[in-house]
């Protein structure tokens, strides 16, 4: 496709003062998702053009990639967000950093991805155009190449808006391996900024409530960051993408059934100020509210201080903090250590967090 | 009762964060208990105490010697079923919207959950919303208020439930002028009322109470002095770790004095004789009346009414004909749960059969376990069951 969706692609009669619109529908229709004529347009002036790339033009039944080596790591990860677009970023952006993470903390080099949208019928076409441009925006800044896709229409009242599956495929380097069960006793854990940025940023927007305007969501592809701490810091043990459920999800998906525990002390947690003020006035525990662009890496003791060095140098790591260790009792519990010595158990999310009455 | 006393030791009620300021309390706490020589049994009646206890595990800090037990303190968890089941019964009627607090939401009523596997398991509005209903979570009665005029074929009905704190938004709300489609369930509780009942219960033995330093912005201290003048110690109780503990501070201090007086260490937001303006408002629009406690009792003069000239925004009489009248009574709570008592402080929610068992906070049994104000929900979430976390490093 040589066409650019900046360009002067042609426009339907009724829809000519959208002078930048791909599509000649400023809604997607049933037909987008057919198979037939509609569909095929979708796909090569909105997608092919954006996303670019051979193996995408192709349309072929499956991208054929190039291998360059190394064990493959595979996911894949389905995203809704409402609002659609929220302050920092939107559904698009967040599909693709979602993926991009969950390979990265693998250790794996993001290389590939696939995109599947599930569309409802009457979406606004601009606001799809918006979204893909996004994707097409993080895919870059992450660097993949964003190779098969999907379109399917669901009809009106059968689907929310928009959904979007991204797959992706990574290549972890020979000698890396990352995984709890290297973790030891004594271990830091580290993360690259302020908790719960994301989930108090969508809750804000969602709810209307004005306190969270210039709070941003965090949403952003890691594989960078990452890189750069394994460069100075070989041995990092484990790292995941901490998200929804927050801090306290993945503290206890580590520690289950291992023989050690994982400390976290409260003030060295960092917190935006907005966080901490929106979560005291509503009852929310930032620890367990989401982020869409935080690692947390269990790091051996003596790479800590290089580790925490190369995410400060990260402009995705500014106010990155070493946040607790790994501790030998008690055993397969996640706990806070508060500024006052007291300790509590770091509990589990069960649901949404709601806010509390008084 | 005279003004509120200063407590004697040294202690600016302004600096709430400071680590030290918690040791140095820690250890005056320490002195006290000492000093005391005897257990002590002290309650709040706060459900947001209950959580920084909980957040901040502060039994940690306390003397073994002084138990802080939560008493009730969670409107939600003592919200009758009979408003629950009003509520459920609204939703299911093609043409209202039934709005509340995030937290009522998940609270059963007394109309079984048919179809389910766990046993004695009742209805929610969440439930009612799995089944068709119209339930949104609101943040504050100004909402339902605005979802009234965007939606003016329907009628909408907000599920006002609370304490002294959140009635008075209400008040506010409806003296604005509210729209002709919206109606109220009235569900706000009055806690002095309860408080005078607690000491005339059997085995009673609590020595102190930290009053709950959100109600008091509103109603005062005054409203507590039957509970000095019975001889059980009073301090107002904030929420940070400072204030709680200082309010503890108080309470043992007027113990080993051998007095009890209403201390207002919480003075930095409450004042003797709390908000005139916020009350007077508020009992324009509200009289007090009886109303059922869940588990507990039917107590006098506790309940927020609607007066005479606001009942027309009244939901129990405006649907009057449309409930079914019968289903709105029911068993308080399922077989085997001890909410009522852990509501009462009179056991612990881990003295519960059902409690981590039956009953947890992702398949909650009763609505102490539902609500994040309730007792037994904080106690599960911070672990306050389970044995001292004795950290051992590498």
């Amino acid at each position: 496709m040589s066409k650019s969706p900046e360009g002067d692609t042609p426009v339907a009669e009724s829809t000519s003062t959208r002078s930048s619109a791909v599509s000649r529908y400023a809604s997607v229709r049933l037909a987008h998702g057919s198979g037939g004529k509609l569909s095929l347009e979708l796909i090569q002036d909105l997608f092919v053009s954006t996303f670019g790339g051979n193996e995408l033009a192709e349309l072929t039944d499956a991208a054929v990639v190039a291998n360059p080596g190394g064990r493959v790591a595979f996911c894949t990860d389905s995203h809704t967000v409402t609002p659609t677009f929220f302050p920092g970023g939107d559904i698009g952006r967040l599909a693709v950093a979602g993926t991009v993470n969950d390979l990265a903390v693998m250790g794996a080099k993001p290389t590939y991805l696939t995109a599947a949208f599930l569309i409802e019928e009457g979406y606004d076409m601009d606001e799809l155009e918006r979204v893909v441009r996004s994707m097409k925006a993080t895919a870059d800044e992450a660097g993949v190449a964003i190779v098969a896709g999907d379109t399917k229409v669901l009809e009106r009242g059968k689907g929310d808006g928009l959904f979007i599956n991204t797959a992706g495929v990574g290549f972890i380097p020979d000698g890396v391996d990352l995984g709890p069960s290297r973790i030891e006793a004594g271990d830091k854990i580290l993360v690259n900024g302020t908790l719960g940025d994301h989930g108090i940023a969508v809750m804000s927007r969602r709810e209307g409530l004005a306190m969270g305007a210039s709070l941003e969501s965090d949403v952003a592809p890691l594989n960078g960051l990452i890189e750069q701490v394994m460069a100075v810091a070989p041995n990092v043990r484990f790292m995941r993408d901490v998200t929804r459920g927050g801090l306290a999800a993945v503290g206890n998906e580590v520690v289950l059934n291992q023989a050690w525990g994982l400390r976290i002390f409260d003030v060295a947690v960092p917190i935006h100020d907005i966080v901490e003020e929106y979560s005291e006035m509503l009852g929310i525990d930032p620890l367990l509210a989401a982020n869409e662009g935080k690692v947390l890496m269990v790091v051996p003791d003596d790479e800590s201080e290089a580790a925490l060095g190369a995410m400060k140098a990260h402009p995705l790591g500014r106010e990155a903090a070493i946040i607790g260790d790994i501790v030998k009792k008690p055993e397969g519990v996640a706990l806070v250590e508060t500024a006052y010595g007291s300790r509590r158990v770091l509990e589990m999310p069960i649901e949404e967090q709601l806010p509390r009455i008084c | 009762m005279s003004e509120a006393a200063t407590p004697t030791f040294d202690f600016d009620p302004h600096i709430y964060k400071d680590a030290d300021v918690v040791k140095g309390l820690q250890e005056k706490l320490a002195t006290l208990a000492d000093e005391i020589g005897r257990p002590v049994k002290l309650m709040h009646i706060c459900g947001t105490h209950e959580h920084e206890m909980g957040r901040f595990a502060l039994r940690d800090l306390i003397p073994e010697s002084v138990e802080v037990l939560a008493g009730p303190g969670c409107p939600v968890c003592v919200c009758d079923n009979e408003y629950i089941n009003m509520a459920i019964q609204l939703s299911l009627l093609d043409d209202v919207i039934v709005t509340s607090f995030g937290d009522m939401l998940a609270v059963p009523g007394s109309i079984p959950l048919e179809g389910e596997r766990r046993g004695d398991v009742r209805m929610s509005l969440l439930d009612a919303r799995a089944q068709g209903g119209d339930v949104r979570a609101v943040y504050s009665a100004f909402d339902a208020a605005q979802i009234a005029r965007d939606n003016p074929d329907k009628e909408v009905v907000f599920f006002s439930v609370g304490f002294e704190t959140t009635v008075v938004a209400v008040a506010a709300m409806l003296k604005r002028g509210a729209p002709d489609n919206l109606s109220i369930i009235e569900a706000n509780y009055y806690t002095p009322p309860a408080t005078h009942l607690l000491p005339e219960l059997d085995g009673f033995d609590i020595e102190g109470f930290i009053l709950p330093g959100h109600a008091v912005t509103i109603t005062g201290l005054r409203v507590y002095e039957h509970l000095a003048e019975q001889g059980i110690a009073c301090a107002s109780g904030g929420f940070e770790p400072v204030d709680v503990l200082a309010s503890i501070a108080s309470l043992l201090e007027q113990l080993r004095d051998d007095k009890a007086i209403i201390d207002n260490p919480y003075s930095r937001l409450v004042k003797y004789d709390g908000n005139e303006k916020a009350r007077s408002e508020l009992h324009e629009v509200f009289e007090l009346g009886p109303i059922r406690w869940r588990g507990i009792a039917e107590i006098p003069e506790s309940g927020y009414k609607l007066r005479p000239e606001y009942q027309k925004y009244s939901a129990a009489r405006k649907f009057a004909g449309r409930l079914d009248q019968r289903a709105l009574a029911g068993a308080e709570h399922p077989k085997g749960c001890r909410c009522a008592e852990v509501t009462l402080g009179q056991i612990r929610p881990d003295e519960c059969g059902v409690f981590g068992k039956l009953c947890t906070p992702d398949a909650p049994y009763g609505p102490c376990m539902v609500s994040h104000e309730g007792t037994c929900r904080a106690w599960y979430l911070y672990g306050m069951h389970k044995e001292k976390l004795n950290v051992e490093v590498a």
